[in-house]
């Protein structure tokens, strides 16, 4: 889209007539005819002639093989056509007394015109293009390896004299299936006398298609004094091998030489800047002008070679007085080559036309006319005075009429409005058509954004309701933000090996969808670095991409959380939400290094598996019994009971083996409040009874938990069995739950449940009484505010309990004393006396209420 | 004869049937088609070789077989000489050697000694030898016939000469077999062209191609000996007349003019189209120094080659193979090349103009631009002596018609140049000195490929014949004028020795005649006299001094600036000076005036 400035204005595109053409053999071309009547050929066995004023197609000419070229002879009595066989000739008043005979039925349509083999005049095989100067036909074809070019007499079609010259490599053009046509034009010095029979024309500016006029010292330069001399024309071919060949027409013992060579095939030649400039266009783009410098300098006038290139593949084009039209297919574009009214002289001369020319090249001007396929110069058609008309065939076959737009060297804003007035709706429709294509892929261009920017939208949308949960979470007790993860952990059994299974549920309840780009991120650390890790935070990060979450909608990951007997309980599962830059901006933002790691990051909630998920509560009463662990373990249960018996520590089996232990107890009438309450809607008030308290604790102890992480226990594993529960923790030791109520108090006993932990492990106690402690407190935070009663309290015993407590403290400290003052021999000793201190913290518990 | 199955007599007859209807078509279309083109015939041509040629694929489909032998000969021959006739050598004699050697293993008794076919004169050797006086030898020896002939179009003249006993007794046999016109009948297949005819012709193009051959070798002894005995021979007109021109070249090569001129004049006796002879005839006048008769021989020459007819001989009755087919060798066709018209005419037209008859000299050369500036001119005859570059050939038609005392008309010529050429002209130019041994790329080529030292020097002697005609007209003014342009566009050129700077040149700088260096000089010293001059006339004496003596400065030679030096310094009372001016000037060779000044320009390139 680096078309330079568009015109000011658009193109009046107008169709005169259609003519279907399917895929052609050669170049399609358009040629004036007898008044302003055009020639068309498009490379098959038809030609056309057109009146582009009556706007009627007047004659099909039909010719025994596909037409390459047509000419005009100067009188404008023969008509020319070269065909795959030879050329014909036909003379005009067969035309034109086919075109006359009948009036009446001229709207019936065109009139047919077969040529036969009778019109034949030269029998050149394949002949491309043809040229009338003066009385000569030219004719050029291609044999074999080299181009043919022919001269003949027009009076009797004798062979006067032919050139050849050994084509080069005629690369790019085998792949194309239209082969393009050599350009064959004449020049003219400017200051000879056109040959005798064109004299009557007008001989000041070109007046024949294909010749064009030259100033004498171009021409002298390009074509040398000799050809000057002898007035003679010079007839230019531009190949399809890229040589811009010439040959003297008139000039004894002259060969067809190179004049350029282009390196890509020829489209056209022409002069332009009134024939003070030769003009080649390769199909590439390619341009080179000839021009003859400004002279002044001690070296002589030499002529200079301007190549330059203009964007885009070249179809086809044409030369006006000051500009060059040119069709990439897809466009129009114009070249303005005038050099600017300044004057002719001045020494840097050269390089100023030089840079300009440069310029002009890189800036052709659009016209926005698509498919032009074939171009006629301008000069062909009568056109009203100011405006230029322009021929063209699009590659539909459809011959339109291209009026450019008026250009007035002062009012490039204004002009624009007088032109659009004549404008009938049809020339409107016809240039939307055109206009259409091109509108077409600005639209798609403009979809992709549109989609792009509602992405962004909901990817804002979703950041701002995030960010608004995270500031918001400090006050109120995290009433949700509607996105979240749920958990829930499970024991699965895999290749002989049990792991603990944690499934994260991304819950989307907002009304925002999470597009494509969005990733689940996942962090699982310790909450306290195990000591066999050496104190490092050994966190695992997880990443989830999803491709979109629909309000509503849940999403499921799941991740190895721990093997059996490994890990370090409790766990944090951190969930944050990714969103990444790239996705959205597609393919093309992919290859940017940049932009890779530019990323979004939310932060969801944050939860805690503990002891208590990740107990395996034994099904079974047998298995409860048994306690052993499962069938598969048996060598390391052998080792472990080895191991018990050598150390002297005789658990015995069964429960007496449970040796630590740690309870917690908390007030019954809480617990009702919460759980039961919780329950009551599908619990009858009478089950009440102080055992179902208890089951109740236990029940939710294992199966729900606070903040979102549930245990994947089915309900009828742990439904019910009594106020105990058997287990195996984490690292595979038997654990053993109990709730019982118990009545504390001396006087006004106070009904509490005591939740006792008992295992052989003292790691499982300590985690596991954790873990309970944690559940009740956020019990606690749910219970109703209620003043209890201080008198309750206080007969409880709290003194007693204070003093307890304070014994305690001393011990603890006494410990530390003696600790840094006897050195590393007696940590034994300290940790000892620590652990009895935890033990006595344990097992008389403070009362929760 | 006699006993054969159905299935191959009704195709062998089928066949022949084919090949002489082909033969017929080919026949009928030479025969009634004389207007044909060439292409149209060589069209036609390529069409009946691509015929005969698939008929030939039919009948080698099967295996060889002894009845079908003749008629598969007979098509090789049709397509050969179709193929041969279209320059397809290599393909004729492939198909030649390998459809003998298919026939001959059905025919030849001994397959030991296996015809290889490396060595082509083994292998015909062993051919013949098999053949031996069968009823197939004619068929083989056709096949021969044309194997000859492809000797000669690729001018394999030695294989021809290794082989000529062989070939002799091919001719004896070939052109002395008498036709059995009782057996001839429809069911004979046809040829395309009578061996008789195509052996003779054989035999007479060899003899000129080997005459030519050694002719070039510079044995003309030897050669002339088989010329004659080829003029005797039976053949075409063209083709004695050729043998007639070689002897004459044989005898002007070895120092007989007279005895070649005799030759010429026989050769177009026997065949008037035969231009090479007049033009070597001329030649030879010009190697005598007889010029009536060289300017009446270009004359005559010139006349002939404007007739319709004399560029292309047509030859009646072509045979498929015409002697231009088989005559082809670049010795022979140098020989044979007759320079075009324009450059016979501007020969004429110098001639006439050099040796005293300026009139008819300036009609030649007003036909020569008329025929330059023509509608019917095309580009054509790129001949080997080429004509010179058109302002050259303007500026001598100039000065011929200034010779012919028509001024007004050389200005025209003059002012046509110098239009042509000022815009082009350089602001300085440097000649550099050239180099004994590179002195044709001595010359500094612009941009544009032209020749700037040429050009410049094109328009100082342009403006130096204006001022001629200037003085002719007394109008001494305007010759001051010119010769003045004149002298100022010769002082441009600065000349560049090696290894200096770019200087002036003088006089004592040149060395050679005819180099740009002199030619500079002597317009330099012919403008300031012709500027001298005209100051006399005008009687500014000290200014006609000054041109004059800067004239002799700059060539001595110049007899009119020395001459004209003593008048001046006589009028001025310098009596003594003159006298030893004028003594000085006399001691030159005389030359008239003008004709140096025609002699400038004509070697003004």
């Amino acid at each position: 889209m680096d078309h330079g400035c568009a015109m000011d204005g658009r193109c009046a595109v107008e169709t005169c007539a259609e003519f279907g053409f399917a895929g052609t053999s050669c170049t399609p071309r358009i040629r004036c005819g007898f008044g302003t009547d055009v020639f068309l050929c498009t490379g098959s066995d038809e030609a056309y002639v057109f009146s582009p004023q009556e706007r009627k197609l007047k004659t099909v000419l039909q010719c025994p093989g596909p037409v390459s070229d047509l000419v005009v002879s100067h009188d404008k009595q023969r008509l020319y056509v070269a065909c795959r066989s030879g050329v014909y000739c036909v003379g005009s008043q067969l035309l034109l007394s086919r075109v006359k005979g009948s009036p009446a039925d001229a709207s019936s349509g065109p009139s047919e015109l077969k040529i036969s083999s009778e019109s034949l005049v030269v029998a050149e095989e394949g002949v491309l293009s043809l040229l009338l100067v003066g009385s000569v036909l030219v004719t050029l074809s291609q044999r074999d390896a080299s181009w043919m070019l022919t001269l003949y007499k027009s009076s009797n079609y004798e062979k006067l004299c032919s050139f050849s010259q050994v084509s080069g490599d005629v690369n790019t053009e085998e792949k194309t299936e239209i082969r393009r046509s050599p350009v064959l034009i004449c020049v003219h010095s400017r200051d000879a006398t056109p040959s005798p029979s064109s004299s009557n024309s007008s001989s000041d500016e070109a007046p024949t298609q294909g010749h064009f006029h030259l100033d004498s010292v171009l021409f002298k330069l390009l074509f040398g004094v000799d050809v000057a001399l002898a007035k003679s024309p010079v007839i230019l071919c531009g190949l399809p091998d890229g040589c811009v060949c010439f040959v003297p027409l008139r000039l004894p013992g002259s060969r067809l030489r190179v004049l350029h060579s282009l390196e890509q095939p020829v489209v056209f030649v022409g002069s332009s800047g009134p024939g003070r400039c030769l003009v080649a266009v390769g199909e590439l783009g390619r341009v080179v002008l000839m021009k003859a410098d400004k002279g002044g300098s001690a070296e002589g006038r030499g002529n200079v070679f301007i190549e330059g290139c203009v964007p885009g593949p070249v179809v086809c084009g044409c030369v006006d007085k000051n500009t060059v039209y040119y069709s990439t297919g897809s466009d129009l574009l114009l070249l303005d080559l005038s050099e600017g009214k300044s004057g002719e002289e001045g020494q840097g001369k050269d390089e100023e036309t030089r840079r300009k020319m440069d310029a002009a090249l890189q800036s052709p001007t659009s016209l926005n006319v698509c498919r032009v396929v074939a171009l006629a110069p301008p000069t062909c058609n009568t056109a009203a005075a100011g405006v230029v008309e322009l021929l063209g065939l699009s590659v539909r076959g459809q011959l339109q009429r291209i009026r450019l737009p008026v250009r007035t060297e002062d009012s490039r804003l204004s002009s624009g409005s007088d032109s659009q007035v004549g404008r009938s709706v049809r020339d409107l429709l016809s240039s939307i058509g055109d206009v259409c294509e091109r509108a077409s892929v600005l639209k798609t261009s403009i979809k992709s954004k549109n989609q792009i920017l509602q992405h962004l939208n909901q990817v804002l949308n979703i950041s701002f309701l995030l960010m608004a949960g995270a500031n918001g979470a400090e006050h109120p007790p995290l009433q949700e933000s509607p996105i979240r993860c749920r958990a829930s952990t499970s024991w699965s059994r895999l290749l002989q090996e049990d792991s603990l299974t944690l499934t994260c549920v991304l819950d989307n309840s907002s009304a925002y969808v999470l597009e494509r780009g969005w990733t689940l991120s996942i962090t699982v650390f310790p909450l306290c670095p195990s000591p066999s890790a050496g104190g490092e935070n050994l966190s695992t990060n997880f990443s989830f991409p999803f491709q979109s979450l629909h309000p509503g909608e849940t999403l499921d990951v799941s991740l190895p959380l721990a093997a059996a007997g490994e890990s370090s309980f409790p766990v944090t599962v951190s969930c944050s939400l990714l969103f990444s830059l790239t996705s959205l901006l597609g393919e093309e933002a992919a290859n940017l290094p940049a932009l890779q790691s530019s990323c979004i990051s939310l932060p969801l909630n944050t939860l805690t598996v503990d002891w208590l998920h990740a107990l395996q509560v034994s099904s079974s009463k047998a298995a409860q019994e048994k306690i052993t662990p499962h069938a598969t373990d048996a060598i390391e249960a052998f080792l472990r009971s080895h191991r018990i018996r050598c150390g002297g520590n005789a658990e015995g089996g069964g429960e007496s083996g449970l040796k630590y232990s740690a309870s917690v107890r908390v007030s019954a009438e809480l617990l009702r409040d919460t759980l039961m309450v919780a329950k009551s809607s599908d619990l009858d008030p009478a089950k009440t009874a102080p055992e179902n308290v208890c089951l109740s604790l236990l029940e939710w102890l294992l199966s729900e938990g606070p903040g979102g992480v549930t245990t994947g226990q089915k309900e009828d594993q742990i439904a019910l069995r009594g106020s105990v529960v058997h287990a195996q923790s984490l690292n595979r030791h038997a654990v053993k739950l109990t709730a019982k109520e118990v009545n504390v108090g001396v006087e006004e006993s106070l009904n509490t449940v005591e939740v006792q932990v008992h295992s052989s492990s003292l790691a499982a106690v300590c985690g596991l009484h954790h873990a309970v402690l944690r559940r009740v407190q956020t019990l606690l935070q749910r219970a109703p505010e209620r003043a209890a009663s201080t008198k309750r309290v206080q007969s409880l015993g709290l003194r007693e309990a204070l003093q307890r407590a304070e014994h305690l403290l001393q011990q603890i400290q006494q410990s530390r004393v003696s600790g840094v003052f006897s050195g590393g021999a007696s940590t034994e000793q300290m940790s000892r006396t620590l652990l009895d201190v935890y033990r006595e913290l344990r097992e008389n518990p403070l009362l929760i209420i | 004869m006699s006993i054969k199955t159905f299935q191959p007599l009704h195709l062998l007859e089928r066949w022949v049937q084919e090949n002489n209807e082909l033969v017929n078509k080919w026949k009928q279309q030479v025969g009634g088609g004389d207007t044909l083109g060439r292409d149209q015939s060589q069209t036609h041509l390529r069409c009946c070789s691509s015929e005969f040629h698939k008929l030939l694929m039919k009948i080698q489909g099967i295996p060889p077989l002894a009845d079908h032998t003749q008629l598969e000969l007979t098509v090789v021959y049709n397509a050969c000489v179709c193929f041969t006739a279209q320059s397809q050598f290599s393909e004729a004699e492939l198909l030649l050697t390998q459809s003998t050697e298919r026939v001959l293993q059905v025919h030849s008794t001994s397959t030991e000694d296996d015809p290889a076919a490396s060595d082509p004169h083994l292998f015909w050797r062993t051919v013949l030898k098999s053949v031996g006086n069968t009823a197939l030898a004619p068929c083989v020896l056709r096949l021969l016939c044309l194997q000859w002939a492809i000797w000669l179009s690729t001018c394999q003249l030695k294989t021809i000469q290794e082989f000529q006993n062989e070939l002799m007794s091919v001719f004896e046999r070939l052109s002395t077999e008498v036709w059995d016109k009782g057996r001839k009948s429809s069911d004979d297949p046809l040829l395309v062209m009578d061996p008789r005819k195509l052996v003779e012709l054989l035999q007479i193009c060899t003899y000129i191609a080997q005459g030519a051959e050694s002719l070039s070798e510079g044995q003309s002894s030897e050669a002339l000996s088989a010329l004659h005995t080829a003029s005797s021979l039976p053949a075409p007109r063209t083709l004695i007349a050729y043998t007639h021109l070689l002897s004459g070249s044989c005898l002007a090569h070895m120092g007989r003019p007279q005895m070649a001129l005799q030759c010429y004049r026989k050769a177009l006796e026997t065949d008037r189209r035969c231009l090479c002879a007049l033009y070597r005839s001329m030649l030879i006048y010009r190697q005598l120094g007889n010029t009536q008769a060289e300017i009446q021989a270009l004359r005559l020459l010139h006349s002939t080659l404007m007739l319709p007819s004399a560029t292309e001989p047509p030859l009646a009755g072509t045979p498929l193979l015409s002697p231009s087919l088989l005559l082809c060798s670049q010795s022979l066709s140098s020989m044979l090349s007759v320079p075009s018209a324009l450059s016979i005419l501007h020969n004429l037209a110098l001639k006439c103009v050099l040796h005293g008859r300026v009139s008819e000299g300036v009609e030649y050369y007003l036909d020569l631009l008329a025929a330059l500036q023509s509608e019917d001119q095309h580009g054509m005859h790129a001949g080997s002596p080429p004509l010179p570059r058109l302002p050259e050939l303007y500026l001598q038609a100039g000065a011929a018609l200034l010779m012919a005392q028509r001024p007004a008309d050389c200005v025209a010529l003059c002012d046509e140049v110098i239009t042509t050429t000022l815009e082009l002209l350089p602001e300085r130019v440097v000649l550099e000195e050239p180099d004994e041994e590179c002195e044709a790329g001595s010359r500094a080529l612009s941009g544009g490929g032209e020749d700037r030292v040429g050009m410049l020097l094109w328009t100082a002697a342009a403006y130096l014949l204006h001022g001629h005609c200037n003085t002719h007209l007394k109008d001494w003014k305007q010759a001051v004028t010119h010769y003045a342009r004149c002298f100022n566009l010769l002082v441009k050129v600065r000349l560049k020795k090696r290894g200096f700077q770019p200087q002036i040149p003088s006089a004592d700088m040149v060395g050679k005649q005819g180099t740009d260096l002199c030619i500079l000089q002597r317009l330099k010293g012919l403008s300031l006299a012709g500027r001298g001059i005209s100051f006399t006339q005008t009687d500014q004496l000290r200014e006609a001094l000054r041109d004059l003596q800067l004239s002799l400065q700059a060539f001595p030679e110049c007899a009119t600036a020395g001459l004209w030096c003593g008048e001046v310094l006589w009028r001025l009372g310098r009596r003594r000076e003159a006298a030893a001016c004028w003594e000085n000037t006399w001691s030159f060779t005389p030359q008239s005036s003008e004709e140096l000044e025609f002699d400038i320009l004509i070697t003004a390139k």
